[in-house]
C-alpha cells in the first residue's frame, strides 16, 4: 500500500513535512471548529449532492476533508504530459471514426466494436467540428498502485463533473487555514473558469470573434446543478434550460426580456440522447427541437461534441494506448490498468476463474454503480454477479484490484489513511491545457475503495507545490 | 415507370400553435433505382435544407408566429426502374451502423425465439426472404391495432401489424441474427386503387455486398412501384414528418397523396 | 436576462406582496366583523372572498362561513394557491428556481419565511393569534422588500422585482378599497355614523394610512378623502398613483424590446392618475372606477408577460 504522506518507514515524505508539523501543532478543538465552519460555509453556498435512489431527494453535503493531498511539481509535470498526450489521442480518434475511419481500416480496433456501439452517433458522420476537437472538457481519473505508480483508471469525455468542488475546496482551505499557505507555494487553480471560457469561445462556429456562450443545464433538480450554476456565474455567461432555447432559421436563440438573442456555443451538461427530441429520444424535455440540424449546419457549437461517448466507455478504454501509438507515434506516458474485456471468450474465462480477486465493472456504468469488488464481496454477491456476467458478458470488463494509494484523512477516531483518486480536468481549445491539480476524491469508509460522492465519498483540496 | 406524386399533409389545430419545429424527410433522392425528374416542397415558412447522418434530404421547418393550420405540400415526378437488384448507397455508410438495436427494434422474449428459427440461412437472400414471408404470415395486415410508437415486440405480440411494424419486426430479427438492416420510408403506387399512392414502409438488409429490399407487407422486393424517401435505423429516424409544438390543443392530421403514373 | 428568470423574479415578488395584502384584507375583515350585527356579519365575511374572486373555492371546502373558517381558507389552506400559505410557498419556489440570480439574503429571507410558515399549526386561529399571524406576514414582507432594495444590483433582476411588487400592490389596494363597497351598514341611517367611521378607519389602518389621513385631512373620515388619499395621492406609498409611478419607472428601465405595448399602457394609466379628479371619480361611482382599474391592471400584467416574460 502506498501512502501519499508517509513512506515505507513511516516518515513523512519531503513535500508533506511542513504539513505534518502543522498538524501536530494544532489543538484538536481548533480543528473541530474549523471543520464545522467549513460545513456551514458549504451549506450556505449550496454545495450539495442529490443522491440517486434517495426517495426524498434530500440534499446532502459532500464531505470535505481538510487535510490536503499534495503533489510535487515534478510529478505533476509528468502527469500533465501524459494527460495531454492521452486527450490529444482521444480527440484524434473521435475525429477519425467520424470521418475516414483509418484506425478501423488498419484493424487496430475491430470496426464492429466502434460502429455498433450504442453511443456512436450516425448524426456525427462527416460533420466537421471547430479545431477538430470533440472533447473540450475531459475528466481523467488517475490512481496509484501499491508501488506508487500512476495509472489511468477511467476517461470521462461526456459531461464530467466535479470541477466546482475543486474550486470551492481551494477557496475553503485558503479561508480556513491561511497560515498553511505560507509554508507552501501552491499553484493556483482559480483561473479554471477563465480557461474554460476561452476553450468554449475557441470552438465558436464560423470562427466568429465574440460568440455568445451558454451553459445548458437539465435544471435545479439535477444532482450537479450547483456546478452548472457556479460555472455559468464564474464565466459570466447565461445558465439556460431547454425551455429558454428555440430554433429559428437554422440558428439557436434564447428568450430574453429584451428580445431573442442568438446563441453560438452551448456548454451542455445533458447527455446526447436528450439533446434534441426530433433526432434522439422523443420523450426528452431537456433538449431543443432542431438543435441537431443547427449543429450539422455549423451554426452552433456544442461542447462536448455529440458522440464522444463512444470513446469513454470501459470497453474502449483498453484501446487508448493503441490510439496514442497510432495517431501520435508515441508510447503512452500514462499506463492503463490491465483490463480484461469479457466479450472476448478467453478474457471471460480468465475473469470467471479469478472472480474473487478482480474488480468488475459495467461497460457503460458510472458513479461507482454496476460494479463489484471481488475481494470484499460476499459469496452471495459474487454468485449474483457471476450470473449477470454470464447472461451478458459483453457488458462487463474486469481489472485487478488496485490497492489505491492512501492519504491521512479526518475520521471519527482522529486521523487515519483512506484510499483516494485524482480527477484532473483537461481543456482542449486551440491547445490542450490543465490547471494544476484537480479533484481528489477520498473513500471515507475504512478500507473502502469506492470514492464516488454518490456513494458516500468525500473530497480533498489538491495541491501541486513548487 | 414515371410516377407523379402530390402529397399534402395538413395539420389543423383547435387553438393557435405558438411555435413549432419539424424535421421533414419528404424529398426523394435520385439513385440507380429512381430518377427524380422534378420535385417541389411547399411549406408555410422557408425551411433550412441539409442532409441528415444517413444522407437523407432533411428540411427543418420552424414556425414562430401563431397559426391554427400547418400545410405542407410535397410534389414531383420520379422515374423508377424495374430492376429489383439493389445498389450501393450514395453516402458511403458502413452497413455495420445498421446493426445497432434501437428502442423500436429490440428483440426480446418470444421475438428472440422467432428470429432464432431463421439463423441458419440468415446470411443468404433466400433465407431472409423466408424470414420476411414468415413475418407476413404471422402478422396479417390490419390497421388500428398497433400505434405509431409500437415496438417490434409489441407488434409481434399483438398479432396484427401495419407496414411500419412489419419493417420493425424484420429489422429486429435481422439485427439479432447479425445482419445489418434498415428502415425505408417512401411511397407505394397502388394500381388497383385508382390514382392512389400510399405512404409506405419497407426494409433493406445487407446481403454479401449490397443492400437488398424487402417489402414484407406485400411479400416482394421493392420494384418500380416503390418510391424511396429516406432510410434510417427505424421509423423515428426516417419518418417523413417529426415535430414538436407549443400550444394548439387538439391536432387533426389530414394527409392525402395522389399519384399519376405515366 | 432570460425571460424565464425574469418571470420567476417577477412572480416571486408578486406572491410575497400578495401574501402581505392577504394579511391586510383579513385584518380589516376581522375588525369589521367584530362590530357586525348578526344581519350584516354574513355579508361582511363574504366581502374578502368576493373581491378576490374565491367565493366558489371557499364553499367547496366549507359549508358555512365564519371568521375562523375564513381565516383558515385565506390564511392557512395549503390547497388554496391564493392563501397566505400558498403565496409564501410560491414566492419561495420561484426564488429557489433563480437562486443564482438573486442575492443570498433575498433567498434566505424567503426560505426562512417559508420554513416558519410551515411550522404554524393548522388549528383555526383565535383572534389574538390571528392578529399576531397577520403582523408576522407583514413583517416578513417588509423584510423581503428591504433586503431586496438593499442588496440587489440595479439591473433587470431589480427592475422585474419592483415591477412584480407594485403591480400586485396596485391590484391589491384597489381590491381593499373596494371592500368598503361590499361591507354593509345595517341601516341607511348609519351612513356617516359611528359604525361607518369604524369601518373606514379599519380600512385605512389595513393599508397603514390611518395616521397619514389624520395629518392630511385632520377632521372626520369622509369617503371621498379616503379615496383621494389611496387613489391619487402620490405621497402615499400604497396609493394607486404611487404604485403606477413605480411601475412606470421600472418599465422605463427595462432594456430594449420590440414590443412597447406594456410601456404605453403603463404610461397611460399613470397619466390618468396624475391628472385624476376625485370628484369625477365619485360622481361616476367609486366601485365602477375600481372595477375598471382592476381590468386595466390585468391587461397590463398580460402585456408585461407577453413582452418580456414569455407567454407560456
Amino acid at each position: 500500500m502506498y501512502d501519499e504522506m508517509y513512506d515505507a518507514e513511516g516518515q513523512a515524505r519531503r513535500h508533506y513535512e511542513a504539513l505534518g508539523q502543522w498538524l501536530a501543532s494544532l489543538p484538536p478543538a481548533l480543528l473541530e471548529e474549523k471543520r464545522r465552519e467549513a460545513d456551514l460555509l458549504f451549506h450556505r453556498v449550496g454545495i450539495t449532492f442529490a443522491l440517486y435512489g434517495d426517495e426524498e431527494g434530500t440534499e446532502r453535503l459532500i464531505p470535505f476533508d481538510t487535510i490536503p493531498r499534495i503533489i510535487p511539481d515534478a510529478e505533476w509535470q509528468f502527469l500533465c504530459r501524459g494527460l495531454v498526450q492521452r486527450v490529444t489521442a482521444l480527440n484524434r480518434f473521435l475525429h477519425d471514426i467520424y470521418h475516414s475511419q483509418e484506425i478501423l481500416r488498419a484493424g487496430v480496433i475491430p470496426a464492429e466494436h466502434v460502429l455498433t456501439h450504442e453511443a456512436y452517433q450516425v448524426a456525427m458522420i462527416g460533420v466537421d467540428v471547430p479545431n477538430q476537437v470533440y472533447c473540450h472538457i475531459a475528466g481523467i481519473d488517475i490512481v496509484r498502485d501499491g508501488r506508487g505508480e500512476y495509472y489511468v483508471l477511467e476517461d470521462n469525455l461526456r459531461t464530467p463533473s466535479g470541477v466546482s468542488y475543486m474550486l470551492e475546496n481551494r477557496r475553503m482551505m485558503m479561508r480556513l487555514f491561511p497560515e498553511l499557505f505560507e509554508h507552501y507555494n501552491v499553484h493556483p487553480v482559480e483561473h479554471y473558469p477563465q480557461l474554460l471560457l476561452e476553450t468554449l469561445r475557441a470552438c465558436s462556429p464560423h470562427g466568429m470573434r465574440d460568440p455568445v456562450v451558454v451553459v445548458l443545464t437539465p435544471g435545479q433538480y439535477n444532482s450537479a446543478y450547483f456546478e452548472h450554476a457556479f460555472l455559468a456565474q464564474q464565466m459570466g455567461v447565461e445558465l439556460v434550460e431547454a425551455v429558454d432555447l428555440f430554433t429559428k432559421d437554422g440558428h439557436i436563440y434564447m428568450h430574453t426580456t429584451s428580445g431573442d438573442q442568438r446563441v453560438d456555443v452551448i456548454y451542455r451538461r445533458i447527455d446526447d440522447a436528450f439533446l434534441d427530441p426530433l433526432a434522439f429520444r422523443e420523450d426528452s424535455t431537456l433538449g431543443v427541437p432542431g438543435l441537431l440540424a443547427c449543429y450539422r449546419a455549423g451554426n452552433v457549437a456544442i461542447a462536448n461534441a455529440i458522440g464522444t461517448g463512444v470513446a469513454d466507455d470501459k470497453s474502449m478504454y483498453a484501446f487508448v494506448p493503441e490510439m496514442i501509438r497510432f495517431y501520435l507515434g508515441e508510447e503512452p506516458l500514462l499506463r492503463n490498468v490491465p483490463t480484461w474485456q469479457l466479450r472476448k471468450p478467453e478474457d471471460l474465462r480468465y475473469a470467471l476463474d479469478h472472480l474473487p480477486e478482480l474488480v468488475f465493472k459495467e461497460v457503460q456504468g458510472s458513479g461507482g454503480y454496476g460494479m463489484m469488488i471481488g475481494p470484499i464481496a460476499t459469496p452471495a454477491e459474487r454468485d449474483d454477479f457471476r450470473r449477470r456476467i454470464e447472461s451478458n458478458p459483453a457488458n462487463y470488463i474486469a481489472q485487478p484490484t488496485l490497492s489505491l494509494s492512501t492519504c491521512p484523512t479526518f475520521v471519527e477516531q482522529g486521523i487515519a489513511p483512506r484510499h483516494l483518486d485524482l480527477r484532473p480536468f483537461v481543456l482542449s481549445g486551440r491547445e490542450v491545457r490543465l490547471v494544476p491539480g484537480g479533484l481528489t476524491r477520498v473513500a471515507l469508509k475504512e478500507g473502502s475503495l469506492v470514492v464516488n460522492s454518490s456513494q458516500g465519498g468525500g473530497t480533498k483540496d489538491t495541491w501541486v507545490v513548487a | 415507370m414515371r410516377i407523379s406524386i402530390d402529397h399534402t399533409t395538413r395539420y389543423v389545430y383547435e387553438r393557435p400553435v405558438r411555435y413549432s419545429t419539424q424535421y421533414l424527410r419528404l424529398v426523394p433522392l435520385s439513385s440507380e433505382r429512381q430518377r427524380v425528374l422534378q420535385w417541389n416542397l411547399d411549406t408555410p415558412a422557408t425551411p433550412l435544407e441539409l442532409r441528415d447522418g444517413y444522407g437523407n434530404i432533411l428540411h427543418v421547418l420552424t414556425i414562430v408566429k401563431p397559426v391554427t393550420e400547418i400545410v405542407i405540400r410535397s410534389r414531383g415526378t420520379v422515374e423508377t426502374s424495374p430492376a429489383i437488384d439493389e445498389h450501393a448507397d450514395e453516402v458511403k455508410l458502413s452497413p455495420l451502423v445498421f446493426l445497432r438495436p434501437t428502442a423500436l427494434t429490440r428483440t426480446e422474449g418470444p421475438l428472440i425465439e422467432f428470429a432464432e428459427r431463421h439463423r441458419r440461412r440468415a446470411a443468404t437472400l433466400t433465407g431472409l426472404r423466408d424470414l420476411a414471408h414468415a413475418i407476413h404470415e404471422r402478422l396479417p395486415f390490419e390497421a388500428g391495432v398497433t400505434a405509431v410508437h409500437s415496438t417490434a415486440l409489441e407488434a409481434y405480440q399483438a398479432g396484427r401489424a401495419v407496414c411500419q411494424d412489419h419493417a420493425h419486426v424484420f429489422i429486429a430479427c435481422c439485427r439479432h441474427l447479425g445482419v445489418p438492416a434498415r428502415y425505408v420510408s417512401g411511397y407505394l403506387y397502388l394500381p388497383e386503387r385508382e390514382a392512389a399512392v400510399a405512404s409506405h414502409a419497407w426494409a433493406e438488409s445487407w446481403v454479401v455486398d449490397r443492400w437488398r429490399s424487402f417489402d414484407i407487407t406485400n411479400g416482394r422486393p421493392a420494384g418500380e412501384h416503390h418510391v424511396r424517401l429516406a432510410v434510417g435505423a427505424d421509423y423515428l429516424e426516417a419518418s417523413p414528418v417529426r415535430g414538436v409544438r407549443h400550444g394548439g390543443g387538439e391536432e387533426q392530421l389530414i394527409a392525402s397523396a395522389l399519384v399519376a403514373p405515366q | 436576462m432570460l425571460s424565464r428568470v425574469g418571470d420567476r423574479i417577477y412572480w416571486m415578488s408578486r406572491f410575497m406582496e400578495r401574501a402581505e395584502n392577504m394579511a391586510r384584507i383579513l385584518g380589516v375583515t376581522s375588525n369589521v366583523v367584530l362590530c357586525s350585527t348578526p344581519e350584516t356579519q354574513q355579508q361582511n365575511l363574504l366581502a374578502p372572498l368576493t373581491i378576490t374572486g374565491t367565493t366558489g373555492a371557499f364553499f367547496e371546502r366549507h359549508e358555512v362561513i365564519s371568521l375562523p373558517s375564513l381565516i383558515d381558507f385565506m390564511g392557512l389552506d395549503a390547497d388554496n394557491p391564493s392563501s397566505i400559505y400558498g403565496c409564501l410557498k410560491q414566492a419561495r419556489d420561484n426564488a429557489h428556481a433563480v437562486r443564482w440570480q438573486i442575492t443570498s439574503e433575498m433567498w434566505e429571507t424567503l426560505n426562512t419565511t417559508w420554513i416558519d410558515m410551515r411550522a404554524f399549526g393548522r388549528e383555526l386561529l383565535s383572534s389574538p393569534d390571528a392578529t399576531r399571524f397577520f403582523d408576522w406576514v407583514k413583517e416578513r414582507s417588509h423584510l423581503f422588500r428591504g433586503v431586496t432594495y438593499g442588496t440587489i444590483m440595479r439591473g433587470e433582476a431589480f427592475n422585474f422585482s419592483r415591477l412584480g411588487t407594485f403591480i400586485e400592490r396596485a391590484d391589491a389596494t384597489a381590491r381593499i378599497l373596494d371592500v368598503k363597497y361590499h361591507i354593509l351598514l345595517p341601516r341607511v341611517e348609519d351612513v356617516g355614523g359611528a359604525l361607518d367611521y369604524y369601518q373606514w378607519a379599519a380600512l385605512l389602518k389595513s393599508v397603514s394610512s390611518f395616521e397619514t389621513y389624520r395629518i392630511i385631512y385632520r377632521d372626520q373620515i369622509r369617503p371621498i378623502n379616503v379615496a383621494e388619499l389611496l387613489i391619487l395621492d402620490r405621497r402615499m406609498p400604497r396609493s394607486l398613483a404611487a404604485c403606477l409611478e413605480q411601475i412606470d419607472q421600472a418599465l422605463s428601465r427595462v432594456e430594449g424590446q420590440n414590443d412597447h405595448s406594456a410601456k404605453r399602457l403603463s404610461a397611460e394609466l399613470q397619466a390618468r392618475l396624475v391628472h385624476g379628479d376625485i370628484e369625477e371619480i365619485f360622481r361616476d361611482g367609486l366601485h365602477e372606477y375600481l372595477t375598471d382599474f382592476l381590468q386595466d391592471m390585468g391587461e397590463l400584467g398580460q402585456r408585461i408577460q407577453r413582452a418580456y416574460l414569455g407567454a407560456l
